[in-house]
């Protein structure tokens, strides 16, 4: 499913000094697999995910995804691959404020080109049903907790049935428990749907959950 | 969801960047229609009172070229006699081929034998009048019988009393001219006989007899052949009848011409600084608005919007609001131009002719399109340099 070859990402900040965010990182994910990464702050993690969504292009090497080097696609099949194929959770607040929390579930299908909005409507309130938001599908963004909003989201990513699910860091503000809530939806959604998943975490506690964890320090994957 | 809907929300959820938007909107539309509105209704006025005339020279006592100009355009009465020989004397200038005399009289102020007030009158002798018998043979299917008069077009019979008195004397109104929004729209046309039916009634009707001197006119109107050259036959009545002026009716109105032509310059520049500030308002609030959403843009290209949806949408959003904006702007400097129209000719010095219902609306259609083009500029910057950014860069804090 993913294919990382060699890939590097350096951002230079200045004209003498780069920053390697990513550093010859080689790695394969198969089909249905459930990834954990962890690692420190600035290790790399969120860049390393941009890379395998194509949403920033490689300093080197080589990103496939399903035997396609997305980055290289015109925008157009670009975009439309990530629509269909990958669903995104954010490490920050990524509900867009101004659309309640049913309008936010049914944005991919709107850049999707889903003409039939009533279809579309059914979906995105089955979805915040199973999220456990049943009573909130007219809520705004900033009428919800930071765990409802992150349950929001999730519904989001999985509005177009994806095969990839990329989560970066998607209990960071979150209470203990509330993490653990979380991270069982996540669980029981790669059960239930087979989904590739690949999901970062600060925590290393949380890296039983997934079917297969590594960590990143500096740009690498340290272990395994 | 669709994508209006997304633009609708965004356009009026930061409530104060979006009232800037459209307030420069409103201000752009607005400036252009009231300054297009003054200065070409001011042209066409002038531009329509000068066919009305019909003439190519007026020949007026001399010293009367002012009040005469303030007559025409304003309504304001000019009182002005000469010999009625004149006219043959004119007449045989060479290059003259038509000529016909005409007498400049007025109401009365504040007394209850006139209906209105101060009101320009012009007599024309219908044996030789080419000026106004033209529209009378195409619109009353003949001339003025005595007792008629025919109005400009805010000349109407008040409807408390019925008729319209002059010195005391029933008119009877047989039409009205279409507007030229100078002060002809306030004068009244009639025949000589009816003129002197008017001063004869006004000796036992009126508190003051409306007087024409025995053997006067007013002015002569000449009409000079065309292979003739209006510029010299002037110079030669000039130079055959002394103590006359003759006008040039092209020449007319030349310091209310020249006065808005250097209107429409300044018009103009003000208009372009405005603009300009209007634009990198909208230019500068666009990048705040568009580096504020930077996160949730990549968030959007994330899940699949394309770059030009995303620049769509930030365009749709800034049309929204110069829609909204502009439409207000236009209505309100419309309104604004209605309201304060005595005020602008004064200030002006000239009259100006608003355009019927059909004409204002196509001048709206097009101050908006401007007002839109202008706002959609100012937008694409930001909303280009946006949609070009790497999602994964715009996603970063
Ligand atoms: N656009 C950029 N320009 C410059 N440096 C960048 C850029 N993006 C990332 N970096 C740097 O690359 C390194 C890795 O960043 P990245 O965001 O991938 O880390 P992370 O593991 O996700 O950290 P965190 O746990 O804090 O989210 C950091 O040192 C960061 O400062
Ligand atoms: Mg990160």
């Amino acid at each position: 499913m993913i294919s990382l070859n060699r890939v590097s990402k350096i951002y230079p900040v200045s004209k003498e000094v780069v920053v390697p965010a990513v550093r010859d990182v080689s790695l394969h994910v198969e089909r249905g697999e459930f990834v954990v990464i962890t690692g420190r702050s600035g290790s790399g993690k969120t860049t390393l995910l941009n890379l395998v969504a194509g949403l920033t292009r490689p300093t080197s090497g080589q990103v496939l995804l399903d035997n396609i080097e997305v980055w290289k696609l015109p925008d157009k099949e670009q975009s439309l691959l990530r629509n269909q194929k990958i669903g995104f959770v954010f490490q920050f607040a990524s509900l867009l404020p101004t659309l309640t929390a049913v309008e936010n579930v049914m944005l991919p299908k709107m850049f999707g080109g889903e003409q039939n909005q009533e279809r579309v409507y059914e979906r995105a309130t089955q979805l915040l049903e199973q999220v456990g938001l049943a009573d909130k599908f007219k809520s705004f963004p900033r009428q919800l907790s930071g765990g409802q909003q992150q349950r929001v989201v999730i519904a989001r990513a999985l509005m177009n049935e994806p095969e990839l699910l990329l989560a970066d860091e998607p209990t960071s503000d979150l209470d203990e428990a509330t993490e653990h809530e979380i991270m069982e939806l996540f669980r029981g959604i790669h059960t239930e749907t087979g989904v590739t998943a690949l999901l970062v975490t600060h925590s290393i506690d949380l890296a039983s959950y997934g079917t297969r964890s590594i960590q990143m320090a500096e740009g690498e994957i340290v272990s395994p | 969801m669709q994508m209006i809907r997304l633009a609708i929300r965004n356009a009026t959820g930061n409530s104060f960047r979006g009232w800037v938007v459209f307030f420069c909107a409103a201000l752009m539309a607005g400036f252009v229609i009231s300054s297009t509105l003054v200065i070409r209704g001011a042209n066409t006025s002038l531009q329509l009172a000068l066919e009305r005339l019909g003439a190519d020279i007026i020949v007026i006592p001399e010293g009367h070229e002012q009040r005469l100009e303030s007559a025409l355009l304003m309504g304001i009465p000019v009182h002005c006699w000469m010999p009625d020989t004149i006219k043959d004397q004119v007449a045989a200038v060479p290059g003259v081929v038509a000529t016909s005399p005409q007498l400049y009289l007025s109401t009365l102020r504040g007394a209850t034998c006139c209906s209105v007030p101060e009101m320009f009158l012009i007599a024309y002798e219908p044996e030789t009048d080419f000026t106004l018998t033209p529209w009378l043979e195409k619109n009353l299917d003949g001339g003025l019988e005595v007792g008629e008069a025919v109005g400009g077009s805010l000349v109407y019979v008040p409807r408390d009393e019925g008729v319209l008195l002059v010195y005391g004397y029933a008119l009877d109104l047989a039409g009205s001219l279409d507007p030229t929004g100078t002060g002809l729209d306030q004068s009244m046309f009639f025949t000589f006989d009816t003129a002197f039916e008017i001063a004869r009634a006004s000796v036992t009707e009126a508190v003051k007899v409306m007087d024409i001197p025995p053997r006067t006119i007013s002015s002569v109107m000449v009409k000079v052949s065309t292979d003739a050259n209006v510029e010299q036959v002037a110079a030669e009545i000039d130079a055959a009848i002394p103590g006359v002026t003759p006008l040039e009716t092209n020449k007319l109105f030349k310091g209310q011409r020249e006065q808005l032509l250097s209107l429409l310059n300044s018009v103009v520049a003000l208009l372009g600084i405005i603009w300009l500030l209007a634009m990198a308002l909208i230019a500068v609030v666009f990048s705040l608005v568009v580096n504020e959403r930077r996160r949730h843009i990549g968030v959007m290209r994330a899940l699949g919007a394309r770059r030009t949806t995303v620049l769509k949408s930030l365009i749709l959003e800034a049309v929204l609001l110069a829609l909204a904006g502009g439409v207000t702007g236009i209505a309100v400097a419309i309104l604004a131009i209605y309201l304060f129209r005595t005020l602008i000719v004064g200030l002006m010095g000239t009259p100006f002719l608003i355009p019927a219902p059909l004409g204002l609306a196509a001048l709206g259609l097009g101050a908006l399109a401007l007002a839109l083009a202008g706002v959609v500029v100012a937008a694409l910057i930001p909303a280009v340099r946006i949609s070009l950014q790497d999602p994964a860069i715009s996603m970063r804090e």
